[in-house]
This record gives C-alpha cells, sequence and structure tokens, in this order.
C-alpha cells in the first residue's frame, strides 16, 4: 500500500524528469495495471537537468529561493520561539491566546493571501488607511512596489502563516521540560536568560531541529502566496524555484523540465536536513561522547 | 441503551453505502441516453448553471456541468484528459485552442451540421481566430473582447480638461497636468499587470495603435523593427519615469484587479479589456464612477487594439457527439433563434461576442445604454486586431516569459532597443 501511494508517484515523476512529456500524446510504451494506462513518454536522458542548469533564470530563482527560505526560517524560529515563550508564562487570558495563536496556521494559504491583499492593498488596504488616518503617512505606502520590498512582504505574510505552528512545537517541547531542572537552576542563582540559554534551549535541540526542517522545507516548498500576491512579479523578482518549477510544468505545459526543477528542490531539502542534523545534534553527541 | 460495536457499526455503514450505490444504479437506469459533461473556468458559475438548467429543461438536455478555478483551468483538462475522462464540451481560451486541436483533444467542427450559417453572421476577423493553423474550425465563440481607452470624466472637468484625450501626447500631457495640480497621484492606469491578460495584450494594442506589427507573416516577432513599438515603449518608459502610473499595477496578478483600483476615482485613464467598463460605469455599488461618470473614448493613435475571441469546443473522443454539438450551438450558436447565452452574456457581464446581429437587439442596446456608448464600442470593435501568433507552440511560454523584459523595459532597467531585442532573442530561443 505505501509503494503504491508514496512510491509510485516518486518513482513515476522522477522518471518524467528525464523524459519528453506531453499529457495529451500518450501514444507509445506504457504500463497497462488492470485498465489503467501509465505512458512512459519519450526518456532524453539528463537533458531536462542540463538545460535548467544552463538557464540563468533558474540560478537568479535559486539565489532569491536561498534568500526567501534564509529569512522565512530565521523569522520563523524566532518569532515561533519568541510566542512559545510568552504563552509559556502564567497570565490571565492565556488558555484564550492559546486557542486564537492557532487561526493564523489553520487558513488556506490563499485564504491568507486574500487576507493581506486586504491589508496592504495600495488603493483598498486596511493598513494604510490605518496608517493615514492616524497621521503617520502623507500617502499610501505601495508594500509590492519593487521586488525586494514584495519579497520581503512574502516572507512576512507566510511567517505569520507558519510560525504558530512553530509556536505549538516548541510550546509542546517546553511543557516537557521537568521543573526540577529549573529549580534547580534557580537555586543556583541562574537568572531568566540563563535559565533559557542552559536549561531551555538545550533542552528544546530536538524540537528546534523539527521546527528547522519543516519551515525549510515549508519555505522552499512556498507556491501559493506567491499566486495570490505577485504571481513571480514584478520581472521575475519575486520568482522562486518553486514558482519557476509550478510555470515550467503548469504554464508551459513543460512537465519533464517543470517536474527535474522541482526535483533541484527535493534535493536541497534533503542536503539542508542533513545539515542540520549535523549543526544542531554536534555539541549533544560529543556531550555524550 | 444499545452498544454499538465495530462489527454492527461496519453492517450498518455497509448497507448504507450499498443502498445509496444501488439507488443512484437505479435512478441513472431510469434517465434516458447519456449525459453531456461540460466544462468551464469559473466566471459566474451561476449564471452557467442557470443557462445549463434552462436547456436542460427546455430543450431535453441532460448537461452535468462542472466549472473548474480559472487559473488551473486547461492543465486540470490535459491532467484529466491524461487520466481518460472525457468532457464533451469544453471552454477553451484562444492561446491553448491551438494546442488541444493539434493534439487531439478537440475536433473540428466543420462538418457538423448548421455550421456554415453561424460562420456567416460572424465577424470574419474572429472567425480567422476561432481557426486552427490548417484553416479548419476549432471553436465557437464563449465571447470577444478588445482593448479599450477609458476616462474619468468629473476628473477631467475638475481639471479644467473639456474632451478626452484623442492621442497619446495629449494623453500623457493631460497626465502631467493632473499631477502637477494634485488632482491625481497617479493619473494613468494601464493594464501592465503580470498575468498573461495584462502586459503583453497591452504591449500588443499600444504597438497596434502605433500603426506597428509585432509578428511576422510567419508568426515571429519582429518589434526590434517597428519604429512604432519603439514610440509605444518610449511613452511607457516617459509616464513611468514621470510616475503618472501606479507602480503597484505592476504586481497586480489579473486584469479584474487592475480594473478596480480603477472603481476609487483616484485615476483619469485607463486601458483595459471593454467589458470592464461595466462594473466601472454600471454598478454603483462598487465603483464611484457608476453610474456612467466613467466613458470610453477611441483608442488614440491608429485606433487598432487587441482582440481575441475564447470558445467553446467539443472533445474528439466524444460518444454523443450529435448531442455535444446541439449544446455547443445552445452556447456558442443561436439554436433558440434569440441568441440565448450569447445574449445573456452581454446582458450580464457586458462580455461581447463576434456576432454583429445581436447588437441590433433593443434589449441589448438598451442594456449597454446604461454603462457604454454602444455606437462607439461598435466603431472600436471594428478596429479590432486579432494575431495568429498564439497558435504556434511556444507562444504561451513567450506570452510569460516576456512580462519581466517588459516589466524591466518600463522600469528604465533597460533602453528600448535592448528591451526589443530582448524579445527578438526570446522568441527565437523557443522556437
Amino acid at each position: 500500500m505505501i509503494s503504491l501511494v508514496v512510491g509510485f508517484p516518486l518513482v513515476y515523476s522522477l522518471w518524467m524528469s528525464f523524459a519528453d512529456v506531453n499529457l495529451l500524446r500518450t501514444t507509445g510504451p506504457a504500463l497497462e495495471i488492470s485498465g489503467l494506462r501509465i505512458p512512459f513518454f519519450r526518456y532524453v536522458g539528463v537533458q531536462n537537468y542540463a538545460r535548467l542548469l544552463a538557464d540563468p533564470l533558474y540560478w537568479d530563482s535559486f539565489w532569491r529561493t536561498a534568500y526567501f527560505v534564509g529569512a522565512f526560517v530565521v523569522e520563523t524560529t524566532v518569532v515561533g520561539l519568541g510566542m512559545a515563550l510568552v504563552l509559556q508564562e502564567r497570565f490571565l487570558g492565556r488558555p484564550v491566546m492559546r486557542s486564537l495563536l492557532l487561526i493564523p496556521w489553520s487558513l488556506s494559504r490563499v485564504v491568507v493571501g486574500l487576507l493581506w491583499i486586504g491589508l496592504l492593498d495600495v488603493e483598498f488596504g486596511a493598513l494604510n488607511g490605518l496608517l493615514y488616518k492616524a497621521g503617520l503617512i502623507d500617502s499610501y505606502i505601495s508594500f509590492l512596489k519593487s521586488g525586494f520590498s514584495a519579497l520581503n512582504v512574502l516572507v512576512s505574510v507566510y511567517m505569520w502563516n507558519q510560525a504558530p505552528f512553530a509556536t505549538l512545537l516548541l510550546l509542546a517541547g517546553m511543557q516537557s521540560i521537568p521543573t526540577e531542572l529549573y529549580m534547580a537552576a534557580e537555586a543556583d542563582g541562574a537568572g531568566y536568560w540563563q535559565r533559557l540559554r542552559y536549561v531551555t534551549l538545550p533542552a528544546l535541540r530536538g524540537i528546534l531541529f523539527l521546527v528547522l526542517v519543516v519551515s525549510t522545507v515549508n519555505g522552499f516548498l512556498m507556491l501559493d502566496l506567491i499566486y495570490m500576491l505577485t504571481m513571480g512579479g514584478p520581472a521575475n523578482e519575486t520568482t522562486t524555484i518553486s514558482w519557476l518549477g509550478f510555470q515550467t510544468a503548469f504554464q508551459f505545459f513543460k512537465f519533464g523540465p517543470g517536474t527535474a526543477i522541482l526535483y533541484t528542490l527535493t534535493v536541497l531539502c534533503l542536503i539542508l536536513t542533513v545539515v542540520y542534523h549535523k549543526v544542531v545534534f554536534r555539541r549533544l553527541e560529543a556531550e555524550e561522547v | 441503551m444499545q452498544r454499538i460495536t465495530r462489527r454492527s457499526f461496519l453492517r450498518t455503514t455497509g448497507l448504507v453505502g450499498t443502498s445509496a450505490v444501488l439507488a443512484d444504479g437505479l435512478l441513472g437506469a431510469a434517465r434516458a441516453g447519456k449525459p453531456i459533461n461540460f466544462a468551464g473556468w469559473v466566471f459566474k458559475p451561476d449564471t452557467v448553471q442557470d443557462y445549463v438548467n434552462f436547456y436542460n429543461q427546455k430543450l431535453s438536455g441532460q448537461v452535468k456541468y462542472e466549472a473548474i478555478p480559472w487559473a488551473q483551468y486547461h492543465p486540470t483538462m490535459e491532467t484529466r484528459a491524461f487520466g481518460g475522462e472525457i468532457f464533451d464540451v469544453m471552454y477553451c481560451a484562444h492561446n491553448f485552442r491551438q494546442r488541444w486541436y493539434e493534439n487531439g483533444l478537440v475536433r473540428p467542427l466543420d462538418d457538423l451540421p448548421g455550421i456554415d450559417e453561424l460562420k456567416k453572421k460572424m465577424n470574419p476577423q474572429n472567425l480567422e481566430s476561432l481557426k486552427a493553423k490548417d484553416g479548419k474550425l476549432a471553436g465557437v465563440p464563449y465571447f470577444t473582447s478588445l482593448f479599450i481607452l477609458i476616462y474619468n470624466e468629473p476628473m477631467l472637468q475638475q481639471a479644467g480638461i473639456k474632451a478626452p484625450a484623442k492621442s497619446w501626447d495629449e494623453l500623457v500631457e493631460h497626465s502631467l497636468k493632473l499631477k502637477k495640480d494634485k488632482v491625481s497621484d497617479y493619473p494613468f492606469l494601464p493594464n501592465w499587470n503580470v498575468s498573461p491578460s495584462g502586459t503583453m495584450p497591452q504591449f500588443m494594442t499600444d504597438s497596434f495603435s502605433e500603426g506597428a506589427n509585432v509578428f511576422d507573416a510567419k508568426n515571429r516577432v519582429i518589434v526590434d523593427q517597428e519604429p512604432g513599438v519603439a514610440r509605444a515603449m518610449e511613452r511607457w518608459q516617459k509616464v513611468w519615469k514621470a510616475e503618472l502610473v501606479n507602480p503597484e499595477v505592476l504586481t497586480k496578478t489579473s486584469s479584474t484587479d487592475t480594473h478596480r483600483l480603477f472603481w476609487t476615482g483616484r485615476y483619469a485613464y485607463h486601458t483595459n479589456h471593454s467589458y470592464y467598463l461595466k462594473t466601472i460605469a454600471g454598478e454603483p455599488e462598487n465603483s464611484k464612477l457608476a453610474p456612467k461618470k466613467a466613458k470610453m473614448t477611441m483608442y488614440p493613435g491608429t485606433g487598432q487594439t487587441y482582440m481575441w475571441t475564447d470558445s467553446y469546443t467539443i472533445n474528439a473522443k466524444t460518444k454523443i457527439l450529435d448531442d455535444a454539438w446541439k449544446l455547443v450551438r445552445f452556447l456558442g450558436g443561436n439554436l433558440t433563434g434569440d441568441w440565448y447565452v450569447q445574449r445573456q452574456w452581454c446582458l450580464i457581464s457586458g462580455l461581447d461576442n463576434p456576432y454583429p446581429e445581436m447588437y441590433e437587439h433593443p434589449e441589448i442596446i438598451a442594456s449597454y445604454d446604461r454603462w457604454v456608448d454602444l455606437k462607439l464600442l461598435r466603431k472600436q470593435y471594428e478596429k479590432g486586431r486579432v494575431i495568429a501568433a498564439y497558435k504556434e507552440p511556444w507562444y504561451s511560454e513567450y506570452d510569460v516569459k516576456a512580462v519581466p523584459i517588459v516589466h524591466n523595459l518600463i522600469r528604465g532597467g533597460m533602453t528600448v532597443p535592448q528591451g526589443l531585442k530582448e524579445l527578438v532573442k526570446l522568441q527565437k530561443s523557443l522556437e
């Protein structure tokens, strides 16, 4: 069952990245499984990969993706940790705050996109109206005017959507830390920041690894917000690898090259997961030795 | 209280499921014939469902309608065809028609009864654009549209401008004055959005209005040899540099979003698809420029603008060709003798069609009178210009990849000759 649901699509899509695929031309050799015909398409070797690696647009998108993922992972982790630390403290309304926290995360990204268009739009945006009425700006700000500002808007909007999940994980991690450790640290004269540095963060190492991996993968794959907010513009300045792969496959109908582009993302995610593992657990392993 | 065991739960749900399947099967058997599967992208799906219901009730049809989100419509239809699904009748945008036809997804319509009559009634330019490269008809019209110039009459009056611009120089001059007098921050709103319905059709429109060609007879991009295109692009750079255009228009993701900016009444001139004037000038609940405070004027220069025709197509693998053709005649032709569906689109959305005789209908005239000068609109249609380049396999990719080049050019990231050479180079690289 697992090989059918997980393995087959993976293998078939990997094969497509080495093929010349036209979904409307399915004659030629095919695999027949109980009436279902799965065409092989024409094998073209590494041509799809060679072409994309020679395409300057791919490399522009690559570096933009690196910036996007880096900024997103940092923002998500820092904001997620900050919110988790706040929600770990006892205060009036904490249960309500913990429930409200999940709202941004539970919204579909199409809705998130529409919501933020409603906030940031240069003509209809609530944020501009608010700032203008408060006398903080003379004229409405165009948040999506230049590529760099639009890219940063995308990072922040996505962080708004995803940080609550990081908070949830980190909060769960914090609650599993034995209170005796904090009591012992307090008895040794450790202040708040020292307790955070020497008790909380080391105990959260496993959860932090998970947060880093999940947010990195999510960052690489993010597509819907680009679709809703910028469509890769202006002038390709918010085009990431996932958007380029989507465009290539679904707008240019080049499913072979499109799949190849998206497989490079998979490889990047795997490499970064290994790197994170090494970095996050290096010290722990050293201590155990 | 009776305890629900796993066994009793499975038994009960199994019985319910089986009876549901059987009931559906029996109902299906009671129906005569085979239903027609009809798919379209999401645009007023309730209206579509209404006329599908009308067809089913009055014309004994059995149409099953499915609305698919616009953005993913064509890829979805291809992947579902790949999966063996047959939609007998499908919407098809102009730039996908050749691909679907060439790859055997849709069939030619020339051999079907009554098609010659329809062809005779159609504007020849639209008819030409509905044909595949081999000259065969690949679809019948869903709607046609073209680019028009819209102006904000109260704003021009406020600035003491007596008549809308008749030339590009005048339009720029008006915009500069409106900006200088602080009547408008951004007086000009061209449709430079990033989607395929924005920047590039606007690029062709302004090039045509300068008397230039964008493609040669073999559909190759020749913009670097056309002084008219260079003039249009120099003007685009000029209006951008003078901050006459809202910069955010470059990240608007659709023509619909772009035209909504004009609702605010803060812009003086707007170029966009003709039907958007209906919401701008005809929907007071949405637009500050309704009723009829926004008007159209003839496009400057030669007056020629880009025109296109989207269509209904018939699946080449349909097993119910007669029924499918009957439905297509109802949708895109005149099966009922009163242009039922085409008329609905005119009345409800201002979506035009390529049958000039429809515009003599009193109901259409009265409806259009609420938002546009119909005679002027028809005159603009006489200047509509179609292209054949979208029938080339490279067109979709060119159309998308050209946008960043043109956006760079607008923002002064490259000179006009450099930008135009880049477009030619792009097209050659995709051949």
